[in-house]
């Protein structure tokens, strides 16, 4: 499976950001709801839209597909 | 030339190798619980365990497991070793499960049901919801004793008897001309509501329950018969049946003992082990009190199959799963021997 984002359809929230076990595990400060202080994390926003950054580091545990509210990330 | 076919339906499949014998691998998708145990077993590596966390998390088409029928021996070890029975290998038909020649789990989950009162705590406590409690209640009417009896003459059809009633033994027409109240036996229950609520006091009713009333009712009557059945394809013997039990009538043998450590340190409470878990081991804490702190993820030890499932899932690894014993019927082949001994860690 593969981590996959829409930026059609992302509206920028960043709660799969926060919600992502990995991220929170690479970047503490994500899980109080902040953003992360590096690039090392999976997906950040950026200019108000979900981008991937480290994809290769997803453990596809299907978090972000979860909360996600418009379809913008998933794994395929 | 012998080579291995595969028959792929939906999410399950089927390997097959025609010869003097004929072998064949097959999966069922919904009774695999992810544990992976097969995928560490295969000597050749041939199955392939998916993302579990993504595909019990979200409608992913994918199949837990997938095998690649070139690299296939048709050895069997993964049906062997598979706790959940999802694997199936059989040999000229027969699954190996049936040889015994071939080592299996000793494990077992069986409900007694001479000891067993049908109240149905097990169907409802499964997490795989393959237990069904079939019962037949006995006749209400068969119960209760007493005598009611209504004066007509005084009766004046208001009704309110027929709305009072708990049991709605009571009809009362109330069409003019055409008045007319009556009382089904089978359903009342001389609970004297009517009699109390009568405006008119055209009921008599006396319930016998209470000063000699037990003498008439036959105990045999008063009994809840019924039948118990576990689903083999779905059961995991993890003990919740056992645990809820209020007469000992459930009993359950689990394939491995161990144990499973939660590092809540390094826990993101992403809750992928609370869904991948086939056992209803793990949930999020709960504060008995509003303020406290707790830890992020409990655990129902005594449930816990030590399947591993969790922990594979788990994206952050703060999921152990350790298994120091595992129970298995004698064997004399040493490579399969190796193989169970192999779960152990």
């Amino acid at each position: 499976m593969e981590l996959k984002v829409n930026q059609d359809n992302c509206l920028g929230c960043g709660v799969c950001v926060v919600a992502c076990p990995v991220n929170v595990s690479i970047s503490p400060e994500v899980s109080g709801g902040h953003g992360s202080i590096n690039e090392d994390v999976i997906m950040m926003v950026e200019n108000g839209f979900i981008k991937l950054f480290n994809e290769d580091k997803c453990e596809k545990c299907g978090t972000c597909q979860m909360f996600c509210p418009v379809d913008a990330i998933w794994l395929e | 030339m012998i080579a291995n076919t595969k028959e792929v339906k939906d999410k399950d499949f089927s390997i097959k190798r025609s010869a003097e014998e004929i072998r064949n691998l097959s999966f069922k998708d919904h009774v695999c619980i992810g544990c992976g145990i097969c995928e560490s077993t295969c000597p050749v590596s041939a199955i392939t365990l998916d993302d579990i966390g993504a595909i019990v998390r979200t409608d992913s088409p994918n199949s837990k497991l997938s095998v690649n029928e070139d690299k296939c021996v048709l050895c069997g070890m993964c049906s062997g070793v598979c706790p959940a029975d999802a694997l199936i290998f059989s040999i000229d038909s027969q699954p190996i499960s049936k040889i015994n020649s071939y080592p299996k789990y000793d494990a077992y989950a069986e409900i007694d049901d001479e000891k067993c009162i049908y109240c149905q705590k097990c169907e409802i406590a499964c997490p795989r919801e393959a237990i069904t409690i079939a019962r037949s209640l006995p006749d209400r009417s068969k119960l209760v004793t007493g005598e009611i009896d209504i004066n007509e003459e005084i009766c004046v059809y208001c009704g309110i008897c027929e709305e009072m009633c708990p049991a709605d033994a009571i009809d009362v027409n109330r069409t003019p001309e055409a008045e007319s109240i009556s009382v089904n036996m089978d359903k009342c229950v001389y609970c004297l509501v009517c009699k109390k609520s009568c405006p008119v006091t055209a009921i008599k009713a006396a319930c016998r329950i209470c000063s000699y009333g037990d003498y008439d009712i036959n105990m045999e009557d008063a009994v809840t018969k019924g039948s118990s059945f576990i689903d083999d394809e779905l059961c995991i013997k993890c003990g919740w049946c056992e645990g809820v039990c209020p007469t000992d009538a459930a009993k359950v043998k689990k394939p491995f003992e161990g144990t499973l450590t939660i590092h809540q340190d390094k826990c993101t409470v992403c809750g992928t082990c609370v869904d991948v878990c086939p056992c209803d081991v793990l949930s999020f804490s709960k504060p008995s009190k509003s303020g406290e702190i707790v830890s992020n993820v409990a655990k129902d030890d005594q449930y816990c199959i030590r399947c591993g499932a969790c922990a594979k899932a788990c994206p952050v690894e703060a999921i152990e799963v350790k298994i120091t014993n595992v129970d298995y019927t004698p064997t004399k082949s040493k490579s399969w021997i190796g193989k169970f001994e192999a779960l152990k860690n």
